[in-house]
């Protein structure tokens, strides 16, 4: 796994407008800031250039004299960054701060956020992708206050002209003759004439930018995912067969290794949501993975496949697949794949894990709402009840993965958030001098593996700082490991509309 | 001077100075919000004007005298002087375009482009409400018997500000002398000037109209250059590639005297009534003492004598790569002055001038 990925040049984006996870467009960070803990938040903008909002809660309280923040773009060739900004506490709160960061250009970015304190000074990088996700409508209220305004404005602008040309060079007191109204009603027919034409004009304008924009949006790069048999088994197919993927004048840079692997692939079973997979397919060349297929129940899956470039631009592309019947063997493409069928494992907030223990979601009964920090705590427990000791999967203590019912949200957590750690990875080792594709992303595979937890957790719990987009119900997959075992819990979720 | 008229005239500067203060922000700081000292000044400028005009028109409506009423034009049953009906929808236009722009931005992304439609209602609500306060200005000096002089030095002001307009709008092709050996440079400058100058002179109560507007919109310059390099000012949005410590200048005015005193010559020598001979002098008039003048003078500005607080020419904004492109002509090679483009420059300049000179007939004989 050294050289190979990185025959995988010319990937990656610059005309990028693009978004790890599924209409999940916000940023959740937690990780120290030297000696401070924190826990940022990056609300997108939805539009480029656009302005992000960002909240950093330093947890564990200390003496904190200001947070500062300062998003950097990747290209260390365009970063030149302004001063950072001082982050305004929020009143009634004293550990959180906010600002406004200035996003203005399409692609990837590290915030960096600055605690000053009397502990000293800490600084963590927080990857954020500042792609354009949505189009924002015309309310009703306004499109007709502007409506009337407009109407006015037009009207008025005609009828002016009449008065000026009836009435503006006659001395005061004199009335239009016959002739001057005569002209002012041509005048006038002329300019509304005219208006109408550059109303016409500023419509077409409006309807050009407005299509310009739409074609913009971010869309992940087109990916098909088909299933052959071979040697007794199921392989599973994901081809990249999106024009803008070869396409040298995209400039995409290469791919870089997420917890040791080029691409993580989530298979959701589709209405049911009754069967899940976490694998890790192998390159095949720069647009083709191919792994191992689990012996999932026959049906329709969802897929959604994470990559990272060299940029520190996550994405997730999408695609389906129908599978057949399972095949009956399954030797896994990778050790760190991992599968379940458990449709619902789950009594209330407890769920049996495959080794015996169990999994406890632990939340209070307050309801969640979207947009408000989600409670993501979870305690394993071994057969006995105590606390299970969980060992580092892929280098964190835990992952959990996370869809509404209907699709229109799949996420990938961590304990450190919703960033992807090998984003955050190509960003603590980007120097000046890395404008050459591929140099990064050589250092990076050079490197032990993660950021994440190196050691074991004896305490059994996991936590995923986590806001929900959007209400509805949602069904959440947590994976642990233990014993050399990869434990996967299932959950729901209702979410309710933000108060 | 008529209350009224000073509150346009106000409104119409505050509203320039806006403008000129927000680009050099856009040049200096980069990022802004809607509580900028610039955006207060613009919309200062629309609030003075709409509150002023409107005040005036209700009042002229329902309890003027008869000498107010009858210097004022009919709109919709109400009545009140042109000018300040221009200054209302002006301020009108402004209004809308807030909540508009405002939605672009959310909608679109932050001024992706300088030129959106709701930043062209913007700028048409600022244009109506300087002409507006020009038209108060030459009704006011039609009428008048006597302050002849301060009416006529205040039209030929309200006609340098829409000279900065040019400048403005033009700044891209006619904004920085590093253009001036461009062909397009005086194919602009020569279909916009002479309008407005040659106006000028027709309309305004001066002896030397074309030139005392030149002198203003010169002097106007001169002003926002010399005090916006006062303030420090640190960029704050990426990429900053030059640090300025203060508010970048405008360019360097175009040299415009020496045209404007070429305008006002050939029109005390061709009286009127032969307007159309006339405006084919005062277009080559214009178009070649323009010409002489601003090409040497735009080499002068190239030069090390030029890299001071008076001329402000080394200044750029944050996010420009500093280098010797700042002292070079621009562009002379693949758009050089050729006399085909000096041909078309001149037939421009006397079909701009031909139009200034309708434009200022009707501005003489405004009287309401």
């Amino acid at each position: 796994m050294t050289s190979r990925p990185f025959r995988l040049a010319a990937l990656a984006p610059i005309a990028l407008v693009a978004a790890a996870h599924v209409g999940s467009p916000d940023t959740f960070f937690e990780g120290a800031a030297g000696p401070y803990t924190v826990r940022v938040i990056v609300r997108s903008p939805g539009v480029v250039p656009g302005l992000a909002q960002i909240t950093v809660r330093v947890l564990a309280p200390k003496s904190v004299r200001r947070v500062l923040v300062l998003p950097v773009y990747w290209d260390p060739r365009t970063a030149a960054p302004p001063p950072p900004d001082i982050a305004a506490r929020v009143p009634g709160d004293s550990t959180l701060y906010g600002a406004a960061l200035w996003l203005m250009t399409g692609g990837s970015y590290s915030v960096q956020v600055t605690v000053e304190g009397d502990a000293g000074t800490g600084t963590a990088l927080v990857p954020v992708m500042a792609v354009a996700t949505r189009r924002l409508a015309l309310q009703r209220s306004l499109g007709a206050g502007l409506l009337a305004f407009g109407v006015f404005l037009c009207v008025g602008a005609v009828a002016l002209i009449g008065a000026a040309v009836r009435e503006s060079g006659l001395e005061p007191g004199a009335d239009p003759d016959r002739r001057r109204t005569w002209r002012a009603r041509v005048a006038m027919g002329v300019s509304a004439a005219v208006i109408a034409a550059v109303l016409l004009g500023g419509r077409a304008w409006w309807n050009a930018v407005d299509a310009a924009y739409r074609s913009g949006l971010y869309q992940p790069p087109h990916a098909t995912a088909t299933v052959r048999a071979e040697g007794g088994g199921h392989v599973l197919r994901l081809a990249i067969d999106d024009t803008s993927w070869t396409n040298p004048r995209r400039q995409w840079t290469p791919l870089v290794l997420d917890h040791g692997h080029l691409m993580h692939l989530f298979l959701v079973r589709d209405s049911t949501l009754g069967a899940f997979a976490h694998l890790h397919p192998l390159p095949l060349d720069s647009t083709t993975f191919d792994a191992a297929l689990p012996p999932l129940a026959a049906g329709r899956y969802r897929v959604y496949a994470d990559i990272v470039h060299e940029s520190g631009f996550a994405q997730t592309l999408v695609a389906t697949v129908d599978l057949g019947t399972p095949a009956g063997t399954w030797r896994p493409s990778d050790p760190d794949d991992a599968w379940t069928g458990n449709g619902k494992g789950e009594r209330g907030n407890v769920a049996d894990l495959a080794d015996g223990s169990t999994m406890i979601w632990d939340r209070s009964a307050a309801p969640i709402v979207v947009d408000q920090e989600a409670p993501l705590h979870f305690v394993v427990t071994d057969p006995r009840g105590r606390p299970a000791t969980l060992e580092p999967y892929m280098g964190m203590a835990g992952h959990a993965m996370l869809t509404r019912t209907d699709g229109a949200v799949f996420a990938h957590l961590h304990p450190a958030g919703s960033v992807s750690l090998a984003a955050l990875e190509t960003f603590q080792l980007r120097q000046p001098g890395d404008t050459i594709r591929g140099a990064l992303a050589k250092r990076l595979t050079t490197m032990p593996m993660g950021s994440g937890e190196r050691g074991a957790v004896r305490s059994g719990e996991v936590t995923f700082p986590y806001a929900f987009p959007q209400p509805g119900p949602y069904r959440i997959w947590v994976q642990v490991k233990r014993n050399g075992r990869i434990l996967t819990g299932v959950f729901d979720a209702n979410v309710g509309p933000a108060r | 001077m008529p209350w009224y008229v000073a509150a346009a005239v106000i409104a119409a500067t505050s509203a320039k100075v806006g403008i000129i203060w927000d680009i050099s922000w856009h040049r200096s700081i980069g990022r802004d919000t809607f509580w900028t000292p610039a955006h207060m000044a613009i919309y200062l400028g629309g609030v003075l004007a709409g509150t002023a005009c409107g005040w005036l028109a209700l009042r002229t409506t329902f309890s003027g005298v008869g000498a107010e009423r009858d210097a004022g034009v009919r709109f919709w049953g109400f009545r009140a002087p042109l000018g300040a009906w221009v200054c209302i929808w002006g301020a009108l236009a402004m209004i809308t375009s807030a909540p508009f722009d405002n939605w672009w931005h959310n909608a679109y992304g932050l001024d992706v482009k300088v030129l959106s439609p709701p930043h062209v209602i913007l700028a048409l609500g600022l244009w109506a409400i300087q002409l507006g306060a020009l038209f108060l200005v030459l009704s006011v000096q039609n009428r008048a018997r006597d302050a002849l002089r301060l009416y006529g030095v205040l039209a030929a002001y309200m006609i340098a500000i829409l000279l900065q307009n040019v400048a403005t709008i033009g700044i891209e092709q006619i904004g920085f002398a590093n253009l001036a050996h461009n062909g397009l440079y005086y194919v602009v400058a020569a279909g916009a000037v002479p309008l407005l100058l040659v106006a000028a002179g027709r309309g305004v109560r001066l002896r030397w109209p074309a030139t005392t507007a030149a002198a203003l919109y010169m002097a106007f310059s001169l002003v926002m250059i010399w005090v916006l390099q006062l303030f420090p000012a640190t960029p704050k949005l990426a990429p900053v590639f030059n640090p300025v410590t203060h508010m970048v200048p405008p360019p360097f005015p175009l040299l415009l005297v020496p045209a404007g005193v070429a305008i006002d010559l050939v029109m005390h020598h061709v009286g009127a009534g032969r307007d159309w001979r006339l405006a084919a002098l005062l277009g080559v008039a214009f178009f070649g003492v323009f010409f002489v003048t601003q090409w040497f003078f735009a080499e002068f500005l190239l030069t090390p004598l030029a890299r001071n607080f008076f001329f402000g020419v080394d200044q750029w904004d944050y996010s420009s790569r500093v280098g010797p492109w700042r002292y070079r002509f621009w562009r002379s090679d693949v758009n050089p002055v050729t006399p085909r483009s000096l041909l078309v420059a001149a037939l421009l300049a006397v079909v701009s001038a031909r139009l200034g000179l309708w434009w200022g007939n009707w501005m003489a004989r405004l009287r309401r």
